[in-house]
């Protein structure tokens, strides 16, 4: 009988945006159940945090704002006693962050994340944890977090183990090199042997997540009015891709049938002008199935509206009825449209990376706050949404993103997500969307591996673990990016055969011809063996033996006049030992059926539940994998690195 | 005494995790926690210095900053070239870097808000407990003590000087600096050795008698990884057609093409291109490549130029010569196979005669290879303790990594003292070549019995840093 219950298992595995978290082992191994939001918000005490932000909400307050002017006195007396709270699942406003790339900078919020996650998931009074740990996190701050857990909550038995560690868990490698691409850092890691590599560690690597590909969109796009949210969810959306070269991008003129029904959707242009700078939210003027005319969204620039801004005016509902004169104009003159053009309208099946323009759904998370800040009831909040229209029903426009596409994609980061909060828009992008890690991530990442791999000492041990890239993190999401960053892998490291040269020119009459299979590569024939005689070219023998250093005659007899007793006792060296000479993706296991379709981003946690399995089930504290109650009093916080994985 | 026998428990005294371990070189800084078996931290000691206008404020640490091609960055490095501290002010910032990125985190929260206490509790403490918090904060290592390495020609300023940042900056509870060669000594369980130790800057022989350094016989000298650095530079220039060393970043994407042919690649465009010295470190990356995959000593007997003692009439490079060479890769994709020459560039360390030297580049002194300096330490020992050292030689260093440099020494001693019972021990462990001296410290510092050896910081402030002179003699 194990000491610990299976279903009683709690693995906690924080990071810089979101924590997963679950409480006991499913027989088949399944996504974290909980995610939860790496982020407090202060309450009201200083030292005390929320896990949700919290509003002063007072229900009188719901009539219009000139009714409130006129019985001001009698309202404001009324708030004192009315006061009520309520929580926002959605908004991010103030929250403070206590990871940040890695490392924890606010102590006090990150043990209220710690408790929020805890008390989350309910553990009872007999939870074992296993806690996976950031690789940035220094031992010190392990032993803290150590202590913290013990004497907080009370628990019987804590593991620590390291994310990179747990990635290889999860692919079932005992040698592995592990790319993890996070919201602003990335680590790289090469396991060998189940041993972490720590020495020459590419930790935190900075600039080389997702935020620094939401930035580089920013950047690109934000002369064209995108937010930095835009951006952000621009970046999560199916359309974004990261192309293996930059020549592949779509010519301009492959753009998608135009329809005359768009121009009437330009209506709008010059009440773009009254409000809002450029910068602001742009209002797409041709959203829903209608294609567009715009060449280079020059025209987007003079859509911008700041919502916001009008709905804090209390400008709302001259807005909202402008809007609808609008969607009337546009049903009709869509109605016309289809009349003459009926055949164009239809859009055409082609790939995402083979259009010039796209478009997809942006949720206005600003606007829902400013809203919420305005006290506007939910009921007016879905009226609003319904009128400004072509929102939460619309589908995405390529049409292979609706079908083989993975709906994760989308909403999978946005942990809370609650879909009907945001006001959902459609925007169009051009070929920026194929430019997201166009700013030197890949080079910076691409170096950071040949780094890490190189600084591993046993040269014998780098080809393999070039053999065998794991690429995970959420950063890794974007689509194409895991192939592209191989692809730069590729092309700046990989050293081809030198063979090349040899085989055309010196060929000696009793060799075939190599085939790619291998299966005629040249041997060294037997002449070849005894001494190396001048007529044998030396580059050949190279050549034949480099990557198979058994063959080689110098190998198995030595050099002349060598000690006979010595031979192999240094000889650790494989004859062609520059590396690399092949890099590989390693590959997923395919067991976890529900893995498969959430993809292995998250690889971190599933690997977390097999070590918490092995830990606390199969191997039952042997092999010191966990450290219990007993062990912490006895040893204290600093006892936890005789058990750190 | 059996260093084979493990002592028992109550003899050492049990074990203790608490110290930190600081092994500072000249090309690396390693640092972690005494008991482990291998560094935690391994920093370059190389730093970056932007040239923008607030230059003086900020250094870049750390190999993410350092290896980043920013455009207007100066790569320094605070040794000089005998591995000893030049610019104290970067060196000790670079060591608290090194310990501070990966082993103690940066100042910690103080009790009263860190959450784990009753914020009641706090308020009734008195003003002296709330003061003594904030002195803990400034002194980032106030918990452990720290057992700091130094070469063993260090003078006595530096290791006064190292005494005072670790006691008055960091704040350190409990001090001690030990030789590197007698570390490493420790490392591979001997007290008594000669120790070989081949680093980046220097190449050091240092005689070790029941574990204190012979301090007269200690010899060192520059034929060391660097040299052979830039000895593969001098080959590159001097081979026809001369070798083109492009680092990686300045590739951008590479084809294959025929060994020897230049090299079809497309290169990384900078507005303005990074400074000299971050090419010079970058290059660096690719010669350690080279090292470690292709260059090789001539394991002896003889040297490389000698005559050979199997085919009359010819030389030991006659031989190597009809070895098929081996292929190396550069960045930018051009190849060639190096026959000779991957044996030439080490010859230096052995051979005056066998160094490649142009008028940048000078012969060696004879007295500097390691034979001669093996000799020379031997020479200043006592003649009952030579047979002793002879039969422990110990081969460490990251530069020892060469292919096939143990026998090469092994053969070198062996002609030089025609006894059997020399004996060159190395470990087969790269790790534990590349960090032998920490290893020792590590073991060392670990030791229940080594606890009345620390100078505690009272001892300190009664005595002042001189008291390292006198407790720190071996």
């Amino acid at each position: 009988m194990p000491p610990f219950r299976e279903d009683q298992i709690l693995i906690i595995a924080p990071g810089s945006r979101q924590c997963l978290a679950q409480l006991g082992l499913p027989e088949s191994f399944t996504p974290a159940r909980v995610h939860v939001r790496s982020c407090m918000f202060p309450g009201e005490k200083e030292g005390e945090y929320e896990p949700y932000k919290v509003r002063r909400k007072d229900n009188a307050a719901t009539k219009s704002g000139a009714q409130q002017a006129t019985n001001g006195a009698t309202e404001n007396a009324k708030r004192e006693d009315e006061v009520t709270f309520e929580e926002d699942m959605v908004s991010e406003d103030g929250a403070v962050w206590p990871i940040v790339a890695g490392k924890i900078v606010d102590w006090p919020a990150f043990y209220a994340l710690l408790t929020h996650v805890y008390n989350t998931v309910n553990g009872a009074f007999h939870t074992p944890v296993l806690l996976i740990a950031q690789p940035v996190w220094t031992s010190k701050e392990l032993e803290r977090i150590t202590q913290f857990m013990f004497e907080k909550f009370k628990i019987p038995a804590m593991g620590v183990m390291d994310s990179a560690l747990a990635t290889t868990y999860a692919y079932g490698l005992h040698t592995a090199t592990v790319v993890d691409v996070g919201y602003e850092k990335a680590d790289v890691t090469a396991v060998s042997e189940y041993l972490i590599h720590e020495a020459g560690r590419a930790l935190a690597v900075p600039d080389c997540g997702g935020e620094a590909m939401t930035q580089r969109l920013l950047k690109l796009l934000g002369s064209k009015g995108f937010s930095r949210e835009m951006c952000e969810q621009l970046k999560k959306s199916s359309i974004c891709e990261v192309l293996p070269k930059d020549a592949d991008l779509p010519a301009a003129e492959k753009e998608e049938p135009k329809n005359p029904a768009a121009v009437a959707s330009t209506g709008m242009d010059g009440q773009g002008n009254t409000v809002g700078p450029p910068g602001a939210n742009p209002q797409e003027p041709a959203n829903g199935e209608n294609g567009t005319e715009q060449k280079d969204g020059e025209g987007e620039d003079e859509g911008v509206i700041d919502i916001a801004s009008i709905v804090t005016g209390g400008k709302m509902e001259e807005y909202l009825a402008q809007k609808e004169k609008e969607k009337a104009e546009k049903a009709a003159a869509k109605k016309k449209g289809l009349d003459t053009a009926a055949s164009s309208a239809k859009p055409v099946r082609i790939p995402n990376s083979k259009r010039y323009k796209n478009t997809f759904s942006y949720e206005d998370y600003a606007l829902h706050n400013a809203l919420k800040d305005a006290n506007v009831s939910g009921k007016r909040m879905a009226e609003m949404q319904e009128a400004m229209g072509d929102g939460p029903n619309k589908r995405q426009k390529t049409p292979e993103a609706d079908g083989d596409q993975d709906h994760s994609m989308t909403d999978a980061t946005t942990t809370n997500g609650d879909s009907s909060a945001g006001f959902r828009r459609e925007l169009e992008v051009g070929l920026e969307r194929f430019q997201a890690a166009s700013g030197g991530i890949l080079y910076t990442l691409a170096d950071a591996i040949h780094r890490t791999i190189s600084s591993v000492e046993e040269v014998n041990k780098r080809s393999e673990l070039w053999d065998s890239l794991i690429i995970v993190g959420n950063g890794s999401k974007v689509r194409g990016f895991k192939e592209a960053l191989l692809t730069t892998l590729h092309a700046k490291y990989l050293i081809s055969p030198s063979s090349a040269t040899i085989f055309t020119s010196e060929l000696p009459s009793n060799f075939s011809t190599p085939m790619a299979t291998g299966a005629n590569t040249p041997q060294p024939q037997s002449q070849m063996q005894p001494h190396m005689g001048g007529h044998v070219n030396p580059l050949l023998v190279a050549a034949t033996t480099a990557q198979n250093p058994h063959l080689n005659p110098m190998n198995a007899q030595g050099l002349p006049g060598q000690f006979p007793g010595q031979l192999s006792q240094h000889n650790t060296h494989s004859s062609h030992a520059q590396t690399p000479t092949s890099i590989k993706l390693a590959k997923m296991p395919e067991y976890f059926p529900e893995w498969k379709e959430a993809g292995y981003e998250e690889a971190v946690f599933l690997g977390a539940q097999v070590a918490a399995r092995v830990l606390y089930t199969v191997d039952q504290g042997l092999s010191k994998g966990y450290m219990t109650r007993t062990d912490y009093n006895e040893q204290g916080p600093q006892g936890i690195h005789d058990y750190k994985l | 005494m059996n260093s084979s026998v493990p002592p028992a428990a109550q003899e050492y005294a049990g074990d203790e995790i608490n110290a930190l371990v600081l092994d500072p070189g000249s090309n690396t800084i390693r640092a972690g926690f005494a008991g482990e078996d291998t560094p935690k931290s391994v920093v370059p000691s190389f730093y970056g210095v932007p040239q923008s206008s607030d230059a003086q404020s900020q250094y870049l640490f750390g190999e993410n900053a350092l290896h980043n091609p920013l455009t207007h960055m100066d790569v320094r490095n605070p040794y000089s070239s005998d591995s000893v501290v030049e610019d104290w002010d970067v060196a000790s910032k670079l060591w608290e870097y090194s310990i501070t990125s990966r082993l103690t985190g940066t100042r910690p929260t103080p009790a009263a808000k860190n959450g784990l206490n009753d914020p009641a509790e706090v308020k009734d403490e008195d003003g002296d407990m709330a003061m003594e918090g904030v002195e803990e904060l400034e002194k980032p290592m106030a918990e452990n003590p720290l057992l700091v390495s130094e070469p063993a020609w260090n003078p006595q300023k530096a290791r006064e000087k190292t005494m005072e940042i670790a006691m008055e900056d960091w704040g350190v509870p409990a001090f001690w600096m030990g030789k590197t060669g007698m570390l490493a000594a420790f490392a591979s369980g001997k007290p008594t050795a000669l120790v070989i130790d081949i680093g980046a800057n220097t190449t050091s022989v240092t005689p070790l008698l029941d574990g204190f350094v012979l301090r007269k016989g200690v010899q060192k000298s520059n034929l060391a990884g660097n040299y052979i650095s830039s000895q593969i530079r001098l080959q590159f220039s001097q081979m026809t057609p001369s070798v083109p060393l492009v680092p990686h970043y300045m590739v951008k994407s590479k084809q294959p093409v025929d060994a020897g042919a230049s090299s079809n690649a497309t290169y990384m465009q900078f507005a303005t291109p990074p400074t000299e010295s971050y090419r010079k470190l970058e290059e660096e990356r690719v010669l350690t490549s080279f090292k470690e995959s292709i260059v090789q000593v001539w394991p002896g007997p003889g040297k490389l130029d000698g005559a050979s003692g199997q085919i009359p009439g010819q030389t030991n490079a006659d031989a190597v010569k009809t070895l098929p060479p081996k292929p190396f890769e550069m960045p930018d994709g051009w190849n060639q196979v190096f026959g000779l020459e991957r044996f030439r560039v080490v010859e230096g360390l052995f051979s005056p005669q066998g160094a490649l030297s142009d008028a940048e580049n000078p012969v060696p002194d004879a007295k500097h290879t390691i034979p001669a300096m093996v000799q020379a330490a031997l020479n200043a020992v006592d003649v009952e303790t030579r047979p002793l050292l002879l039969n422990n030689v110990v081969l460490t260093g990251g530069g020892s990594l060469v292919e096939k440099l143990a026998e090469r020494v092994q053969a070198e001693l062996s002609a030089l003292y025609p006894n059997p019972r020399v004996r060159v021990h190395t470990t087969s462990s790269a790790t534990d070549r590349k960090y032998g001296a920490w290893i020792g410290g590590s073991v060392l510092a670990s030791l229940g019995t080594f606890h009345q050896m620390w100078i505690s910081k009272k001892e300190y402030e009664e005595h002042g840093s001189g008291i390292v002179e006198k407790r720190c003699k071996s």
